[in-house]
């Protein structure tokens, strides 16, 4: 590959990651605190780029020997045109964020986040309070002192199938980037017409967890009485983190 | 700025202009641009997307990282010559090896940034036995790695230390059967190759020049290994981990595999096989261990830097090596197998 097009690719490819940076797509792909080092990476290779450009247009369009890529063109050559592939997938495809299909794949892997103790903050005061799913999950496999058990609780997550025709609701956590997402999800029941919600779905379900639900057997996953739902628009955060 | 005499190539006038790659990449965005809708409609399938978004991850998350070990590689051209590195390691390789792993401690990223960082070591006049343990330790036993591990199982603090050694033990020895067995031919004559120095040229066109170069011949092959990780990511059923319950040997064998297909950031590893609670530790140990030293994203990223020879005898070994050095840490700190 020649000298002009490794440096319009690169342009290409900083450019596709200031723009998931800057419209704030990348919480698709990455968690948030990657911002700063994806913004500084999308600007070096930019400037890495425009800087060969330049550096070639005042040389008189020569190519400058010893550096350039003539000298390792065997192996080398052709492997850069791989870099255009995130570039199309980001500009033409912009691949959505992982949703109910990562959630039915991974059904078997029971997500229980590890513990040190088993002592939990009371919950918030209020009638339904808002609870992150896997911090719900969570109280609902390891808390002695059962502070879900009894109380209403609103969450916020998709829908998702279960091989058995169960419904859930889930949310996606995320530690470094979507490839290693688990998923958190309740059981929903005690409601007719959930079999019916479409999945990727988002709601907010109000209702309160089955005492002992979350154990070995059900893979702890909790069973969650519905008692009310609504439909809600994603958060701009769609991954929990 | 100077230029050698020879470098003007001479325009031949020809009355078939060669059809360059700049052309074939502007008709390749034309055709993308085009044909936007059915790409779009073949990609509306619940794998294919999935798939696409885990690839875009991978690369979107790998990109720093890579950015950061150009960017070393090239202040490394630049400003440290050959000598003052010769003066910095030990004269005996044997004894070097051991001090480039501990100078993996360093560098706080993935295996993205080890890479072209290693290859500038070497064309450095480094010994590669050397080059190749700090390619292989500074992934796993930097600071971030361990704080990570030791976040994600927080009721066993043994694990970070089992890892360490595990990991350190891995590069350490791979460094040393490299010094003692390796041929000169298995690493491709282009990687040793060291860029002449153009005496016209600052501090500062060499860094950018060699980052721009290292960017481009390995962002490439980051590309295919996200790829690769992304379609095992959607094919192979992690559910496996999960029957693995009870089979020690089978656990530590498919844990370790599963650590190179799915090639995950050695920052997440820990929190990922953290949740396999119904697995013994030592399984998940070796999945720990092996993760940041083989993977496909990594083999991809060396067959690029090194040549596909290299790749080919140095994965292998270094995945029964890394197997081998989980289990005995496993053993030593962890207390046997639990």
């Amino acid at each position: 590959m020649r000298r002009e097009t490794q440096n319009v690719l690169l342009v290409l490819l900083g450019g596709a990651l200031l723009k998931i940076a800057w419209t704030g797509t990348y919480l698709r792909y990455v968690k948030p605190s990657l911002l700063p080092f994806l913004a500084v990476a999308a600007v070096v290779i930019l400037a890495l780029g425009l800087i060969a450009i330049a550096r070639d247009l005042r040389a008189g369009r020569a190519l400058p020997a010893g550096f350039t890529g003539a000298a390792h063109s065997d192996h080398a050559a052709r492997s850069p045109w791989l870099l255009l592939l995130p570039v199309l997938a980001i500009f033409l495809v912009s691949p959505p964020a992982l949703g109910s299909d990562t959630v039915t794949r991974s059904a078997a892997m029971p997500a229980v986040p590890g513990r040190s103790d088993n002592d939990f903050p009371p919950l918030p005061s209020g009638p339904a309070p808002q609870l992150r799913l896997s911090d719900f999950v969570a109280r609902a496999v390891w808390d002695d002192a059962g502070s879900v058990n009894g109380r209403q609780v609103r969450l916020l997550g998709f829908v998702a199938r279960g091989a058995g025709g169960d419904t859930y609701l889930a949310r996606l956590v995320i530690t470094c980037c979507a490839a290693d997402a688990t998923a958190m999800k309740v059981r929903l029941v005690g409601r007719s017409g959930l079999a019916t919600l479409p999945p990727d779905s988002w709601w907010e379900v109000r209702g309160q967890v089955v005492p002992g639900s979350a154990r070995q057997d059900s893979r702890f996953v909790p069973t969650f009485t519905v008692s009310g739902l609504a439909p809600t628009t994603p958060p701009p955060e769609t991954y929990e983190y | 700025m100077a230029l050698p005499a020879g470098a003007v190539a001479p325009v031949t006038p020809s009355p078939w202009r060669r059809i360059t790659s700049l052309e074939v990449l502007c008709a390749a965005l034309v055709l993308a641009m085009l044909g936007q809708g059915p790409i779009v409609r073949i990609l509306d399938v619940p794998g294919l997307r999935t798939g696409a978004t885990v690839f875009v991850a991978v690369c979107v998350q790998a990109m720093p990282f890579l950015v950061l070990g150009v960017l070393v590689s090239g202040l490394i051209a630049a400003f440290v010559s050959p000598a003052a590195l010769r003066r910095a390691l030990p004269r005996r390789t044997a004894a070097a090896v051991p001090v480039a792993g501990a100078a993996g401690m360093m560098l706080p990223g993935c295996e993205c940034a080890s890479v072209p960082v290693a290859r500038r070591l070497m064309q450095q006049s480094v010994p590669p036995a050397a080059a190749l343990t700090f390619l292989l330790a500074a992934p796993a036993v930097n600071p971030v790695v361990l704080v990570s591990t030791a976040v994600a199982f927080p009721g066993e603090p043994r694990m970070v230390a089992a890892r360490f050694l595990g990991s350190l033990g891995t590069a350490v020895v791979m460094g040393w059967l490299w010094a003692r067995f390796a041929r000169p031919g298995w690493i491709a004559e282009r990687a040793l190759h060291r860029p002449q120095r153009d005496p016209g040229r600052g501090c500062w066109a060499v860094f950018t020049e060699t980052a721009r170069h290292d960017l481009v011949s390995s962002g490439g092959f980051l590309v295919l290994g996200g790829l690769t990780a992304a379609a095992l990511n959607v094919l192979v059923p992690t559910s496996v981990m999960a029957s693995l319950a009870g089979h020690l040997l089978l656990g530590v064998l498919v844990m370790a595999l599963l650590a190179v297909v799915l090639a995950l950031c050695s920052e997440a590893d820990a929190f990922v096989v953290a949740s396999l609670s119904m697995l013994p530790l030592l399984p998940r140990l070796v999945f720990l261990v092996v993760g940041p030293v083989v993977d496909v994203k990594l083999i991809a990223l060396q067959a690029g830097a090194f040549g596909r020879g290299f790749a080919a005898r140095f994965a292998p070994a270094t995945f029964v090596m890394a197997v081998g050095c989980a289990v005995l840490a496993g053993v030593l700190v962890l207390g046997g197998i639990r």
